[in-house]
């Protein structure tokens, strides 16, 4: 058994590699880094005084302490016709400007020599400089053809005295980049090692370790933010899975009892017709329903009221938990109700055609004790593997139901992760949930070896 | 093609649920696509600010104004162009994606079962040499067209790029694989485990909820039209590839499937000719579970406001309007009795015909 266990497991390793180096690495090929957009607002806000010079240095220093400066993987293919050193180009403006510009001109070298001189001229110029050649710089950054870039250098060289350094560079670097040929280097691949400093290598070796990082959003770890957001989910995931079940099982007898042939005619299709509304409407239905004082209110309509849980005792905690769980519970239970009962149904009536049953029939015991004690216990042998199935599937309906209700869960985490773009809360939600998925895959396997020993046997 | 053809005759005059599924399908269909020519009061995005939060069937019209039957939210858009253009966009988004995704599933599906894990033999050398070949495809075929597309290159640059694809991967294929014959291990014919490959990446994609799936990739792509649709046929497709090789496996054995193969046909007639009808009435109904299930996925990536625009005209977002008013109760009640009971008539459909299919057996 333990043997099985430990195979399972190993074989599961890599699936849940796959995925998670998946969602990593495509979550980092997109661009535009979390706060880049914050960069590019022009006016300062209310409580920022900053400048973009300042806030440029915070944003390369945010870069830096989170990791984001490195480059992604062990080694890079890019085209022949780009700067090798693109990926240590930020912000994204710039990256683009410099790409545009090794684009047209064809020559990366002379391209990312301009740039630098650029730059270097950009910050040496005083704040009066500034204004008398800004109608030039943004020229060169905007421009479309060669002619206009050197227009616009030699309009910066004549309103410049040329006695710093850094100017004449520039117009030199200019002229360097206008004789370069452009050709079709670009069809050139051009490989670039990067060695162990790449974010994938301090991602994985982080997560082996067991850290999952930390949130772009608020610097904390994701484990932090996933363990206090992953009880509230956890509890109302159980409890909703486990009436459901009970609930799916007592109508399921009720309709397989021989007496039953009304309970069928009227609660099959009216599951059928549960089935067909989507869980975010039955859940906006409730809520205005059973939430609302315009309606009824039954029920509290938002959050969790934390606000008094201090000094009251465990009993008035969980009455006042129920309270407000109740209607997301019951939003769960009723939208997953017609899957299960449907399953548990056709489990116990291919049961119920069988010998033994019509034994026990005939030996005269009672309808009720042949349904729980001979029928029942055989017909939920293949609902365990349903049930272990069903458990991850209800975190999809979790994330809806939080969302509605406003419950603090992991699912209205990962929408708010998503709306944010906070890709390592993101990336550890997913390892969350396939993880769940395995160990319930596990405890699935576990239990239905335990319950039937023919499989006990074959398994060792 | 005929069975099913007669299947749905016989269901039509057997079952009055049926009839009245398909006749309600049939009418959504006419409709939504009638849409631009019907003499509706208001478009789907006009804004009516002098008149919102009205509730349907309100007698009390502006004089000059065509009359909001049905109410209006918020914005005081129209709920009644909105319910007909929002079904409009999910039908013009599901269909296209769910038959593109049937495509891929029942092609991958039907495949890796008929070949199973080893009927087919490929030679080790191409396997490998087919591997490398993925490199020069992989720069020239998709990374160097998308710098391209970026910098807005004109388009020789892209036939050109689209030619060195070819020629380079053709050469390394070529060349490696006469490289890779010389080697004693490489020269052997190897059967190739289709059915393997497939069960492996479904179990990768639906290790992750489909909804949570979703989520996640619509953080990274942009939020447009395309990318979404494209995110939801990778997700898709999955269902009906596992539902298409149940049956080929399930064919495969049947006793005219047996003379054919002894017949010598070739594999690609035994699919064609042979599996390819008796597959299409499972796909059918796969098809329309998934078309219901996508109606629901898209209303609620557009409820909750993720991978779509917020001027896409969907069901979602008119019912996301309530969360500023609760009492318009209006705006959750008639958009979802309209999903509701769409996402019903294809489940009616589909169950019809799938019992009618087992019936049959």
């Amino acid at each position: 058994m333990a043997n099985f266990v430990f195979r399972r497991l190993l074989l599961a390793i890599p699936t849940l590699w796959f995925i998670a180096s998946a969602i990593f690495l495509l979550s980092k090929l997109m661009p535009g880094a979390f706060g880049s957009e914050h960069l590019a607002q022009q006016e300062a806000g209310y409580y920022s005084r900053s400048d973009a010079a300042s806030r440029d240095h915070s944003y390369r220093l945010f870069l830096k302490t989170t990791g984001q400066d490195l480059p992604l993987f062990y080694f890079s293919i890019t085209s022949a016709a780009m700067p090798d050193t693109l990926h240590r180009v930020f912000p994204e403006r710039d990256r683009a400007f410099l790409q545009k510009l090794s684009w047209q001109y064809g020559n990366p070298d002379a391209a990312a020599r301009f740039f630098r001189s650029l730059k270097t001229l950009e910050t040496d110029l005083s704040e009066t400089e500034r204004q008398q050649v800004q109608e030039h710089l943004y020229m060169i950054y905007s421009h479309r053809e060669a002619a206009d870039l050197q227009q616009a250098t030699a309009g910066i060289a004549a309103k410049l005295p040329a006695t710093n350094i850094s100017r004449s560079k520039n117009l030199e670097s200019s002229a360097r980049l206008l004789a370069s040929p452009s050709g079709y280097t670009y069809l050139l691949p051009s490989v670039q090692w990067h060695g162990d400093q790449n974010q994938y290598y301090r991602w994985l070796s982080g997560l082996l370790q067991g850290s999952l990082g930390t949130s772009l959003r608020d610097g904390r770890p994701v484990a932090t933010v996933l363990g206090e957001a992953i009880g509230n989910t956890w509890w109302l995931l159980l409890a909703s899975m486990a009436f459901a079940t009970m609930l799916a099982m007592e109508l399921a007898i009720l309709m397989v009892r021989r007496s039953g042939r009304m309970w069928r005619s009227t609660l099959l299709p009216s599951l059928f017709l549960l089935d067909s509304i989507p869980l975010f409407v039955l859940a906006i239905l409730l809520l205005v329903l059973l939430a609302n004082p315009a309606f009824l209110q039954l029920f509290p309509v938002y959050g969790m009221g934390y606000y008094n849980a201090f000094d009251q005792s465990w009993l008035e905690q969980l009455s006042q938990w129920l309270q407000f769980m109740a209607l997301p519970m019951i939003c769960l239970v009723l939208a997953n109700l017609p899957y299960l009962t449907n399953q548990f149904y056709q489990a116990v009536t291919a049961v119920a055609g069988q010998d033994y049953i019509r034994t026990a029939r005939a030996k005269g015991l009672s309808e009720h004790r042949v349904i729980r004690r001979h029928m029942l216990r055989n017909a939920l042998l293949p609902v365990i593997t349903l049930l272990a199935d069903f458990l991850p599937a209800l975190v999809a309906g979790a994330v809806i139901i939080e969302t509605v209700f406003a419950i603090p869960g992991v699912g209205r985490l990962l929408i708010d992760a998503v709306l944010t773009r906070d890709y390592p809360v993101i990336v550890g939600i997913v390892v969350i949930v396939a993880v769940f998925r395995l160990l319930s895959h596990l405890l699935s396997d576990l239990l239905y070896a335990l319950a039937d020993p023919r499989i006990r046997s074959h398994a060792s | 093609m005929r069975s099913l053809w007669q299947i749905a005759r016989d269901l039509w005059q057997m079952a009055p649920a049926f009839r009245l599924a398909l006749l309600y399908l049939v009418l959504l269909a006419a409709v939504a696509l009638a849409l631009p020519w019907l003499p509706l009061g208001y478009g789907p995005n006009e804004l009516d600010l002098e008149q919102t939060y009205q509730a349907p069937f309100g007698w009390a019209a502006e004089p000059d104004k065509p009359r909001h039957w049905l109410g209006t939210d918020g914005l005081g858009r129209d709920v009644l162009s909105n319910i007909l253009y929002g079904a409009r966009t999910a039908f013009a988004i599901s269909l296209p994606v769910m038959a593109i995704a049937s495509l891929i599933g029942l092609t991958l599906g039907a495949s890796a079962g008929l070949y199973g894990n080893r009927r087919l033999h490929l030679s080790r050398a191409v396997l490998a040499a087919l591997v490398f070949g993925l490199l020069p495809l992989a720069y020239y075929g998709i990374y160097l067209p998308m710098l391209l597309f970026s910098q807005g290159a004109a388009y020789s640059d892209f036939i050109l790029t689209g030619m060195a694809a070819l020629f380079f991967t053709l050469l390394l294929v070529l060349g490696l694989r006469a490289l890779f014959k010389q080697l004693p291990f490489l020269n052997q014919k190897t059967p190739f485990p289709a059915d393997e490959l497939l069960l492996r990446l479904i179990e990768v994609q639906t290790s992750i909820p489909r909804l949570v799936l979703i989520l996640v990739l619509a953080a990274i792509v942009p939020p447009t039209l395309l990318a979404l649709s494209v995110l939801l046929v990778l997700t898709f497709w999955t269902g009906t590839a596992r539902l298409a090789r149940a049956e080929m496996l399930r064919i495969r054995e049947l006793p005219f499937f047996e003379a054919a193969t002894s017949l010598g046909f070739t594999q690609r007639r035994l699919l064609i000719r042979h599996a390819l009808p008796h597959l299409l009435g499972p796909v059918l109904v796969a098809f329309s579970f998934g078309l219901a299930g996508l109606l629901m996925l898209e209303s609620t990536l557009s409820f909750l406001n993720i991978g779509v625009s917020t001027d896409l005209v969907s069901l979602g977002r008119m019912i996301a309007g309530i969360r500023t008013n609760t009492a318009a109760w209006w705006l959750v009640a008639i958009p979802g009795a309209v999903l509701s009971v769409t996402v019903l008539a294809l489940q009616t459909f589909s169950y019809y015909v799938l019992r009618s299919l087992q019936n049959k057996k």
